[in-house]
Parts: structure tokens; C-alpha cells; sequence
């Protein structure tokens, strides 16, 4: 500062700014704002995937989409179960932002009480709560309107059956997850359930979803299934055994109708039965499908595989003559009776009448180990391959522990158990020359091969004794069907109780037709007819008359007898077996 | 003369166009990101329950400032250099008043807000143009002196140090880098002795240093930084979110409107992490040409202040320069903020982010910008400012 300027008022110097300096921090902040470009270009650009993947952790959610189950149907595609679409409300209790005259209303349209909706709600750890399953979608859109966050819908399927009671126990019920839990739904159930598919969603941070992101997996519906059931057919046997259980006062029965050369079911009912579309659980006898689930000792039913075993082993001919002593013979210390005594019948009079003795002396006649082979290879003492959940494996007891007593009582069917299925079943063997078929719940397109078991003579020599059963003279002259000629076997027998027989009856009734070409095996068992009649001949035999003679028809199957052909004995006359 | 008389009928209209296009261009994209950013918040909110209940604010907000700035901009240079030391009183006060519990407003832990009746002032937003007017006119009045240490810079460390402790009581550390950044750019542009900087240069990141490990708050909001994905949850929710918007929005975005992280999952949306809402729903190209515009309206208020020293108004210079200083620091930080670079803090991004007093006080900065430019231009063209 020089010495002038003091003594100056000089005016005040122009300040200088250096250039240099501003332009120094001009290109800082110029490579601050480059620096941040980069950053940006990397998170958005580079750095985005990984980005995208954390992001979606937090906010996306796949929702599962239910598969469309497939439908049921008889062997003409008829639909037996068919999956309906019904709307579930969920709520996430953390999300659900609602006033108490909301949450009031919420409970009014989804029938809840509102306790019950409380409760649901109080539930805050859970992210998924059902409120309602299964609403009709009318009634789920009111709840969805009150546009409560946090509750919302999820589109489940729920199964009908426009059959009701009439093909309950066989097509069985899914559970509320749309599962199978009985009867065909469960043997099904891989082929009928699909494949859930999935969709993704993404919520915001409250819960509430935002939108539908393409990502999805589409569901898999399942496949149809055909049985090869015949609806009519079912239908008319449901019909018909619930008339005939209601009319004798028995406690329970059930019909089998099969396809004599394949051993199809075309149809398997019980009376009583449930209503599988109703909400609530039926009550448990209800749901016994007795025709397959159950035993019983089948009783004369059992007689033609005795007289088949005995004219395979050569042992007899129809018209060989059997001393039946009188109706009474004693094995082993006990003594079997037959009601119509005679001192000698042949094997087809046997059969025609039912004599227990001749049944007896028959069996006696073969080694147990040959007798013993004869029905375990018709199918007793096994399942039947029908796959039903739940099928009671016949009883057949091993013949190395048997005493005569018991080879001679399972000849006319006591000591043994088999379901009816599998008597049905059994039965083909007489209707196919001799061929034992597998029986099938599903429709067969392709013929099966039976298996072997009695030679085409034999069985056609037992078909022709089974028709005189149906003839005035045999147990069943009420099983004969006008033009069809008809051949069959009655049954009655004791219930076992408590190791006991009690004076309560199984009837039944098996048979076939057109006897000159069976095409269907009708089987009848009536579980306790409390009324009058008891006898297989009265109470199951019009019930195979009247479901067998309408099937055929139905099926338009050529009549093999000339119409007019049924001839009743005299009034009064009933030839019951010895039970 | 007659050049004379025609140059005194020439138009009013010597303004910078350019600077008034960006600083519109940035204010109604802003508007549009707020409304974007807010619309989910503002519906949920049992206070706002509306939709536009942000924008509607916003737009009110601009408005003001147009009022203001335009009165803003009746004031020459010359008046705000004699105010500057006033309104830094002023400032100085509004921050005291904040902290007086039943005055100041708390908000997320934070006292930042005075209350007015029909809306808040924030007195840091204030302060950051207070602070821009007093360091131009201080580095101006110790010009002479800026070689000495105890006459240039102690009184501006002590003054500094009064404010700062404020900000830091609220705290709102944001602000206070902010302003501490501004008084040391000015100082630096107004050509303060270097070996003071070289040492200055030392000192701070100590004392930045010292300042962070002293509190657990501030201490939370770095290491969240560092890592945001140990704690994604927890300290780097924010930022892991902010994160996540950009990786969302690729080159492109997701498109307006489309944002998944502004319904609830990243907080402050609409403010101090708007920013990551224009990554996500616009893309890098919205990102790039928001940055672009804040850099174009930096260089532009630098040109302005360079003109100003060519013309020799030191002080006009300084404050162009300094309201440049200002607005590119914060949006940096801002920007750096969202996208995980620098620690959290409560800043918003000059012009765009939701807020009153930060968005009239920078259009009164545009208005002094625009008056420091008209005053260049009269002057370069041989008239009084």
C-alpha cells in the first residue's frame, strides 16, 4: 500500500474475482453431475436385474389359480360331477382397514356372525385368512363392493353332482380344496385334478394388490374321466333297490348291473343314500358304498361255482343223480338240512331247487385243495380289481385249515364272504363260457381278455341249470323277464352276529341275460328285509327282473325267448331255499 | 441522442429467457412428479384424503413464488446487499424460534417447521438464500482483508458456527452442509487466501467426521448407506427402496403413473426421494434430462455471475454464483441421496421436490438471478442499473 493512498480517499478498489477459481468449481460441480449420470445409467441399466429381483421380493407375490377339475361323465359323456366356479373372500387381518359399520355389513352379506368375523380378523400374524369359502359369485360381488381393504377374492371351483343320491357312493366327494376324498373323486384324482397355475401380483405396501403382472403360469385343467357307467342304467337300479329296501322294510341294498363281456360297471347303487351336494356332512351309514365296501356270506349264490368244480373235475354230469338223504345229512357232527326233502336229485335239480345237501356232497366230493382253487380263481378271497377306495377283500380261508364241515358249508356259501361287486363279478364266468372278466368302473374301449377258468362246456352246462332257477319248480320264477330267457341263483342267508347266525336274512339274487348270449350280469342283495318275505326268490329277484328286463330294452338287445314266455307257479307256491 | 432516446424506449423484457424456460421446465415437471409421487399417499392419508391434496398444495406453492419472485425481482442488486446482513439476522432468528418447543413444528424427529396458519415455513429453506446474500456481501465487504485469517475468516467460521449448531438442533444436516458449502464456495470465489482453503480442506472432513460419530442418528444414516442390503429392513429401508425405483425404472421407466414404489414402500416419495419416483417411472432418459436441466440452469447462473464480475459488480457475481453453488450442490446431494452414493439426509431437490418454503425461496433466487442479468445487460449497455 503505497503512501499516497492513505492520504487518498481513494474509492474502493474493484474487487477482482479470479476466473480460474470459478472455473475450477464449475467443473467440479460439472463432474459431480457426470459422476451421478453414471450412477444412474448403472442402477438402470447394469445394476437393474439384481434391483428388480430385491423389489420383487418385497412387493410381488404369486397367487395361486385353481385348476378347473375335470368333469365326470357316464360312458355317453352325461356328466356325473361337474366343477363349478365359486368366489372365496380372503382378507389379510393386517391390510383390512375397516369401520365397525363396514366390518357389520361385511358379516350381514357373507352370513357370518359377527363375533365369528371378529375372531377371523383378529388373526394378525397370518397373511391369509379365508373368511367365506365357496359364495355364489352374487353374493361374493356384494362383499367385494364394500371395497374394504385388504379382503378380497379368490376364484375356487366347487363340485356338483346333478346325479345327487343316485350315484353318491360311486362317484364319492372332494374335499373344500377341490381334492377327492371318496369314492371315484379320490381313485381319480390325478387324472381329474389339474395343475395349479399361478399368477403374480403385486401389492403395495399395505397389502393391497396393485396389479396382475404378465408373469403367469397358466392353470392345467384336469382331464375328463368316462365311467362306464350308464346313466339310465344307474338311474333305473338306484330306483328300483330303493323301492325294494323301502317295500320289504330292509335296512340296506345295493344292485350291480354289469357288462357280461367285459366286465364293465354300467351301474352300482345303494339305497340308503346321501345327497353329496348338500353342505352338510351326511350321517356316516349313509355313506357306506355297501356294494363294494361291505361282506357278506353270499348263501346259495355260491352253489353253481360248487356244481361248476365238481363237473370240471369231472366228478359229474347235470343229469348225475346225488343222494341227498332225505334233507338231512350230517358232517362232522353237524347237520345240514334242505326244506324240500328229496332222497336223490341231479346236479342240475341241485341248482334248480338249492339243495344244501347236494351242495355238500358235491363239494365233499373234490379234494379242498381243488375246490379251493376252483374259487379263488373265479375271483373269491381277492379284490376285484375295480380299484374302488375302500373295497373289502373277499374272504376265503386257506384250504390247508379247513375241516370237511367248512369245505361242505362254503359250498352253499356260508363260511365265506365276498362283497357284491365281486359276486357279480364271479358270475361272468357262467355268462362268458367260462372266462373270468376284470371288472372296470371307467369305460373300456378296448376289449379285455378274461382269464380262464372253467372250461366253455362246464360253464354253459351250469347257465343252462341257473335257467331252470327261473322256471316254475326253481327258487326264482319271479326273475323271469317277458322274451329273455333268464338265468340266475337266489340267496338267502343268516347274518352273522357276534359270531352267530340270527334270524336275519341277506337276499339276494344274481343272474343274467339273454341266458342264450348273457350280455348283462344283474346282481341284488337286500341287507334285512324285515317284512314277510325274506327269500332271495321274493325280495331280490324282481328287483333283477325289473332292472334287467328294462336295461334290456334300453339297450335294444334281440329277444331270445318269444314274448309270453313267463309261466308262475301255481298261486301259493314259493320254493325257498334252505338257509 | 437519439440512439440515446431509442435505447431508454427499448422494451422492458431484458431477460433471461433461457434461465426462466429451465427454471419453468423443472418447476412443472416437478409438479407432475409431485402429483405422481403423492397420489396413492394422498388418497390412504386420513388427513389429505384426496388424490390432487398435494397437488393442489403445489400448485399454490408455485404460485406464490411467482408473486414473490416477481416482487423479488422490483428489488435491485444494490437493495438485497443492503438487506443481506438483515435478512441473515432474520434467518438467524426464525431458526432460533423453530427450536422453541410449541413453536417449531416437529416432523419424523425432526423441529424444522414454524407453523403460520395457512402453511409452514421452513426457516433452513430461508436461510440457504440468506446465507447466499450474506457470504456475496461479506466476502465483499472483507475483500480488502481477505489475506488475513482472523479478520476474513474467523468472524465468517463464528457466524457460521452459530447457524450450524441451529441447523443441528433441529438437526436438519442437510441444510446445514448445504449452507456451510455455500459460505465456503463464495468465500473461495471471492478469492480468499488459498493456504486458508488448503487448511480449511483439512479441517472439515475432521470436523464432518467428528459431527457424524458424535450422534447415533447421524451415525445410522451413513452406515445405512454403506450397505443398504445388511439391513434392508431396518437402516436401509429407505435407501434400498430408493434403489430398487431405479433399478425398476431401466432406460425407459415404467411410465407416469406407474410407480410401484411411491404406494407406501418408499417413504417421503413425494419430497426428498422424488427423485427415485422419476428414475422409476421414467427411466435413466428422465433422470438424464432432469440432471441435464438443473446442470443447464447451474452453468446458466454461473455465465450470469461471471458476467456480473466482467461488468465489476463483485457482490452480483457472487450471489449468481452462489445461488448456482447452492442449487447444484443440493440437487447433487439430493441426487446422490436417491441413488445410494452419499448418506441420507432430510434434502429436497431444488424445484421439483413438494414443499412451500423451498419452492418460493428458489423462485425468489430466479428472480435475483433474472435481476443481476437484467442489470448486466443495461449495464453493458451503457445504462444505469
Amino acid at each position: 500500500m503505497s503512501y499516497a493512498g492513505t492520504l487518498r480517499r481513494r474509492p474502493p478498489e474493484p474487487m477482482k474475482l479470479p476466473p480460474w477459481r470459478a472455473r475450477l468449481l464449475f467443473l467440479l460441480l460439472l463432474a459431480g453431475m457426470g459422476g451421478l449420470v453414471v450412477r444412474s445409467a448403472y442402477l438402470q441399466g447394469f445394476h437393474d436385474t439384481f434391483l428388480q429381483s430385491k423389489g420383487n421380493a418385497r412387493y410381488s407375490r404369486d397367487i395361486e389359480i385353481s385348476a378347473h377339475r375335470g368333469m365326470i361323465t357316464d360312458r355317453f359323456g352325461e356328466p356325473l360331477a361337474v366343477s363349478t366356479p365359486v368366489e372365496s373372500i380372503w382378507a389379510n387381518p393386517e391390510d383390512v382397514e375397516a369401520t365397525a359399520q363396514q366390518l357389520d355389513k361385511l358379516a350381514k352379506v357373507l352370513h357370518l356372525g359377527k363375533d365369528e368375523l371378529a375372531s377371523k380378523l383378529a388373526n394378525r400374524d397370518k397373511g391369509f385368512v379365508y373368511l367365506k369359502r365357496q359364495l355364489p359369485p352374487d353374493e361374493a360381488e356384494k362383499a367385494v363392493r364394500l371395497k374394504i381393504p385388504g379382503v378380497a377374492l379368490h376364484r375356487e371351483y366347487r363340485r356338483f353332482y346333478p346325479g345327487a343320491e343316485v350315484t353318491a357312493h360311486l362317484l364319492g366327494f372332494t374335499g373344500v380344496d377341490d381334492n377327492g376324498q371318496e369314492g371315484l373323486e379320490l381313485l381319480l384324482q390325478d387324472q381329474l385334478a389339474g395343475m395349479a397355475g399361478s399368477e403374480r401380483i403385486i401389492k403395495d405396501a399395505r397389502g393391497h394388490v396393485v396389479e396382475d403382472v404378465a408373469n403367469v403360469r397358466p392353470p392345467k385343467p384336469g382331464t375328463d374321466v368316462a365311467l362306464s357307467l350308464d346313466s339310465k342304467l344307474q338311474y333305473l337300479a338306484f330306483r328300483e333297490i330303493r323301492l325294494a329296501v323301502e317295500s320289504h322294510h330292509a335296512k340296506a341294498g345295493s344292485i350291480v348291473v354289469l357288462d357280461a363281456k367285459n366286465g364293465e360297471v354300467l351301474a352300482l347303487a345303494n339305497w340308503p343314500s346321501y345327497n353329496p351336494n348338500n353342505r352338510e356332512r351326511p350321517a356316516m351309514q349313509t355313506m357306506r358304498n355297501h356294494a363294494v365296501t361291505d361282506l357278506f356270506e353270499p348263501g346259495s349264490t355260491m352253489k353253481p361255482f360248487t356244481a361248476a368244480a365238481a363237473l370240471e373235475a369231472g366228478k359229474v354230469r347235470p343229469d348225475t343223480l346225488i343222494n341227498t338223504e332225505n334233507g338231512a345229512y350230517v358232517v362232522g357232527g353237524h347237520k345240514i338240512r334242505d326244506t324240500h326233502s328229496a332222497s336223490s336229485m341231479t346236479v342240475s335239480e341241485i341248482i334248480q331247487k338249492s339243495s344244501n345237501v347236494g351242495a355238500t356232497k358235491l363239494a365233499l366230493s373234490l379234494p379242498p385243495e381243488v375246490f379251493w382253487h376252483n374259487l379263488s380263481e373265479a375271483g373269491f378271497g381277492a379284490l376285484t380289481g375295480s380299484n374302488f377306495p375302500g373295497e373289502a377283500y373277499g374272504r376265503l380261508r386257506d384250504f390247508k385249515r379247513w375241516v370237511p364241515i367248512d369245505q361242505a358249508t362254503m359250498s352253499y356259501g356260508n363260511g365265506i364272504s365276498v362283497n357284491l361287486l365281486q359276486l357279480a363279478r364271479a358270475y361272468t364266468v357262467f355268462a362268458n363260457d367260462g372266462e373270468l372278466q376284470p371288472v372296470t368302473l371307467t369305460r373300456r374301449d378296448v376289449p379285455m381278455v378274461g382269464k380262464k377258468v372253467f372250461s366253455e362246456r362246464t360253464a354253459r352246462e351250469v347257465r343252462a341249470m341257473l335257467e331252470l332257477v327261473v322256471q316254475p319248480g326253481g327258487t326264482a320264477p319271479q326273475a323271469q323277464i317277458n322274451g329273455y330267457r333268464v338265468a340266475g341263483k337266489t340267496g338267502t342267508a343268516h347274518k352273522l352276529d357276534g359270531g352267530h347266525y340270527v334270524n336275519k336274512y341277506i337276499a339276494s339274487f344274481v343272474g343274467m341275460a339273454p341266458a342264450s348270449n348273457p350280455r348283462l350280469i344283474v346282481a341284488v342283495m337286500v341287507d334285512e328285509p324285515a317284512g314277510a318275505q325274506y327269500y332271495g326268490g321274493q325280495v331280490a329277484a324282481p328287483v333283477f327282473s325289473n332292472v334287467m328286463g328294462s336295461a334290456l330294452r334300453m339297450m335294444n338287445i334281440p329277444n331270445d325267448a318269444p314274448l309270453g314266455n313267463v309261466l308262475m307257479p301255481p298261486a301259493g307256491e314259493v320254493i325257498g331255499e334252505e338257509v | 441522442m437519439i440512439a440515446a432516446a431509442k435505447r431508454s424506449f427499448a422494451p422492458l423484457a431484458e431477460y433471461d429467457a433461457v434461465l426462466s424456460w429451465v427454471a419453468l421446465l423443472l418447476l412443472s415437471i416437478g409438479l407432475v412428479m409431485v402429483y405422481s409421487a403423492s397420489i396413492a399417499t394422498a388418497e390412504a392419508s386420513k388427513f389429505t384424503h384426496q388424490a390432487t391434496y398435494y397437488l393442489t398444495r403445489q400448485t399454490i406453492f408455485i404460485a406464490v413464488g411467482f408473486t414473490v419472485g416477481m416482487i423479488a425481482f422490483q428489488m435491485p442488486v444494490r437493495g438485497w446487499q443492503k438487506l443481506a446482513p438483515w435478512l441473515f439476522l432474520a434467518g438467524v432468528a426464525l431458526l432460533t424460534l423453530v427450536l422453541i418447543p410449541g413453536i417449531g413444528k416437529v416432523v419424523y424427529g425432526s423441529r424444522r417447521w414454524l407453523s403460520l396458519l395457512v402453511f409452514n415455513l421452513q426457516p433452513s429453506e430461508l436461510m440457504k438464500l440468506f446465507a447466499v446474500l450474506y457470504a456475496a456481501d461479506y466476502t465483499v465487504r472483507k475483500s480488502s482483508v481477505g489475506h488475513l485469517l482472523t479478520k476474513a475468516f474467523l468472524p465468517m467460521a463464528i457466524v457460521m458456527g452459530v447457524v450450524g449448531a441451529l441447523l443441528l438442533l433441529e438437526p436438519d444436516m442437510g441444510a446445514f452442509v448445504v449452507i456451510f458449502a455455500i459460505a465456503f464456495c463464495i468465500m473461495w470465489l471471492g478469492g480468499f487466501k488459498l493456504k486458508v482453503f488448503a487448511g480449511l480442506m483439512i479441517i472439515l472432513p475432521l470436523g464432518f467426521a467428528a459431527l457424524i460419530l458424535s450422534s447415533e442418528y447421524r451415525m445410522k444414516r451413513v452406515t445405512g448407506f454403506m450397505d443398504p442390503w445388511s439391513d434392508p429392513y431396518g437402516k436401509g429401508y429407505q435407501l434400498s427402496h430408493a434403489l430398487i425405483a431405479f433399478g425398476r425404472g431401466e432406460w425407459t421407466g415404467v411410465g407416469l403413473g406407474g410407480s410401484v414404489e411411491k404406494l407406501f414402500y418408499l417413504p417421503e416419495a413425494h419430497t426428498d426421494f422424488l427423485m427415485a419416483v422419476i428414475g422409476e417411472e421414467l427411466g435413466f432418459i428422465g433422470v438424464f434430462v432432469v440432471m441435464a436441466l438443473i446442470t443447464w440452469f447451474v452453468a446458466r447462473a454461473y455465465m450470469i455471475g461471471r458476467q456480473a464480475a466482467f461488468v465489476e459488480r463483485p457482490f452480483a457475481a457472487l450471489v449468481a454464483q452462489g445461488i448456482a453453488v447452492w442449487i447444484g450442490i443440493q440437487s447433487m446431494i439430493n441426487i446422490g441421496v436417491n441413488m445410494g452414493v452419499l448418506p441420507t439426509k432430510g434434502l429436497t431437490l431444488p424445484f421439483l421436490s413438494f414443499g412451500g418454503s423451498g419452492i418460493v425461496v428458489n423462485c425468489v433466487a430466479v428472480a435475483i438471478l433474472l435481476r443481476i442479468d437484467y442489470e448486466n445487460r443495461r449495464l453493458l449497455r451503457g445504462l444505469p442499473a
